[in-house]
């Protein structure tokens, strides 16, 4: 067994330039355990969401290799349910009541009617719309809109969730009580999650794990382990061991900061 | 055609104020209905006037009671004339929206095709139908086939030029969900593409709707009746070689009525098939 085929993702010397000319990401080398929470945390334009897209397999790399469970993306998609993405804005289809829009991942993949409509029914009620079921998507708040989002992804059980800023247009409280909701789930099903942030609070609070990023061209600049226990509860963003994090990452992205500005 | 527009503007800001807020139905009354009712009558007075004031003939301005004596004592003739119309414009209207339709989604569903196909089918919205309309003649003959051809022609394309954009207006990041549960192409266009498209589709058909109109009276100046009962076309062609002036004007405002009663009829129709579920049905109502 070699070792890629140990992780979930493995992002191996990634280099990616798109036909503007632009390099996004550039040497980006770096491998997911299964089972982490993992965040991308770097400044806007430095390569984050294009280093999550290629999980996806929404774009591949220049040079370099990523692979998922020991499989190209591409190949992963066309044959099992194992990738969901989250997109910053909720992309609900605005014609399905929200039970039919957490239907749709299983629809497209054919199956059991019935087994479908109770996944989703199930998923709906551990994001806590289990009332909103046959609403329709412009009837809901923007919290209510990611919460569909996040349990369409869901419904296919997948093992990797890809999620690109999910919560950065949701207020802060919204966005914290869907922080807790999030890794309840995660904890739940154990699954591998990627998500993408610049908010330094929310990385240290969700992730075992951050990979730090610095921009043009997109480099990973540092990855923190973030030793506090799950599960975490809210008490938390005001420990200091939690500080101590947010200190250490703020501080990993300010050098890069620095140090582009010295050259 | 100016005075029909002008009445289909007028119930749409109509419609969409009495969706926006309820009031007392005085007030609403006031608001909305006073205006273009006191409009109307100042206009049909004045109308009535002008004719007498300036001394001139029924022939060459009729005054709106000859109109209106006019299209009393021709009834029947005008009302035949309205019921073929119909029947022709309604075909050809159909024809459209159904071809139409179903061409676009076949040139949606191949880039090839449709990138190959797309800039023709613009060239040739251009063409005035009016211009070709005696080549149809020639190859549908005289009478019915040449003007249901000619309507249909004439609401195909904005039919066709609606849908093709509404097909490709679906949001990027949705395709791109699509791609990741591995949609096949037909799965993206019943589920995603079509939808997305619904209020590009009724916006054409509601365009093309009124075209069809058109496109059957002037198919019946050009095409003649070949033997059959004359609609609207043939009756104004007729009742302007008599110089039957008032019996003309019973013929436009009859046309006028016809499209908006049809617009006003497939906007029912988009409302009911956008309004409960499309967001950009609301955008677009207004
Ligand atoms: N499709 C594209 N074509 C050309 N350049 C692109 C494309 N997508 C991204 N880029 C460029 O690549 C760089 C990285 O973009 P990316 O979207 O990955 O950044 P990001 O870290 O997600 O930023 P943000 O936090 O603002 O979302 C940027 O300079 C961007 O302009
Ligand atoms: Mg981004």
């Amino acid at each position: 067994m070699t070792i890629e085929q140990k992780q979930a993702v493995y992002f191996q010397n990634v280099s990616k330039m798109y036909n503007t000319g632009t390099i996004a990401l550039n040497h980006f080398d770096f491998p997911v355990e299964e089972g982490e929470f993992i965040s991308f945390l770097g400044p806007s334009g430095c390569g984050k969401s294009t280093a999550l897209r290629m999980v996806a397999g929404l774009g591949s790399p220049t040079t370099g290799d990523v692979t998922v469970f020991g499989n190209t993306p591409e190949d992963l998609i066309k044959n099992t349910n194992d990738i969901a993405f989250v997109f910053q804005d909720a992309n609900l289809l605005p014609w399905r009541s929200v039970l039919d829009n957490v239907l749709l991942p299983l629809e497209l993949r054919g199956g059991n009617k019935k087994e479908k409509k109770e996944a989703a029914v199930k998923v709906l009620e551990m994001v806590g719309l289990k009332d909103h079921l046959k609403s329709y998507p412009r009837q809901l708040s923007g919290g209510m809109r990611m919460r569909v989002s996040i349990a369409r992804a869901l419904a296919a059980k997948p093992k990797l969730l890809l999620m690109d800023e999910p919560f950065a247009a949701l207020d802060e409280i919204t966005r914290q009580t869907l922080q807790m909701e999030l890794l309840d789930i995660w904890e739940k099903e154990k699954m591998t999650v990627l998500f993408v942030t610049h908010n330094v609070y929310e990385a240290v609070f969700l992730s075992s794990k951050i990979a730090v990023m610095s921009a043009r061209p997109g480099r990973l600049s540092s990855v923190i382990d973030v030793n506090l226990p799950y599960p975490r509860e809210p008490g938390m963003r005001t420990d200091p061991a939690f500080s101590k994090y947010v200190g250490i990452a703020s501080a990993s992205l300010e050098n890069h900061e620095q140090r582009k500005e010295t050259v | 055609m100016a005075m029909s527009e002008v009445e289909m503007t007028k119930q749409q800001t109509a419609l969409a104020e009495a969706g926006k807020k309820k009031k007392p139905v005085a007030s609403t009354f006031k608001e909305m209905y006073l205006g273009p009712i006191v409009a109307f009558v100042l206009f049909i007075s004045l109308w009535q006037l002008i004719p007498v004031v300036l001394g001139l003939p029924h022939y060459i301005l009729p005054k709106p009671t000859d109109v209106w004596e006019a299209t009393v004592s021709d009834w029947a003739l005008l009302a035949e004339a309205i019921r073929i119309t119909i029947f022709e414009s309604v075909i050809g209207f159909l024809l459209s929206a159904v071809i139409g339709i179903g061409v676009s989604v076949l040139l949606a569903s191949s880039k090839i095709l449709e990138r190959s196909i797309y800039p023709y089918a613009i060239i040739l919205q251009t063409i005035p139908v009016v211009a070709v309309a005696p080549i149809v003649v020639i190859w549908f003959g005289a009478g019915f086939n040449s003007i249901v051809v000619i309507s249909f022609l004439i609401g195909f394309f904005p039919v066709i030029s609606n849908t093709l954009m509404g097909l490709n207006s679906a949001d990027k990041n949705m395709d791109e969900l699509f791609t990741l549960y591995n949609a096949s192409r037909w799965q993206r266009m019943w589920k995603l593409r079509i939808p997305a498209a619904m209020p590009y589709i009724m916006a054409g058909l509601k365009i093309s709707c009124t075209l069809s109109i058109v496109g059957a009276i002037v198919g019946e100046y050009v095409a003649g009746i070949g033997g059959g009962n004359g609609g609207l076309g043939y009756a104004i062609t007729v009742a302007a070689i008599q110089v039957k002036t008032s019996f003309l004007f019973s013929c436009g405002i009859a046309a006028a009525l016809l499209g908006i009663s049809f617009y006003l009829l497939i906007s029912l129709f988009s409302k009911m098939m956008l309004g409960s579920w499309h967001e950009s049905a609301m955008k677009s109502e207004k």
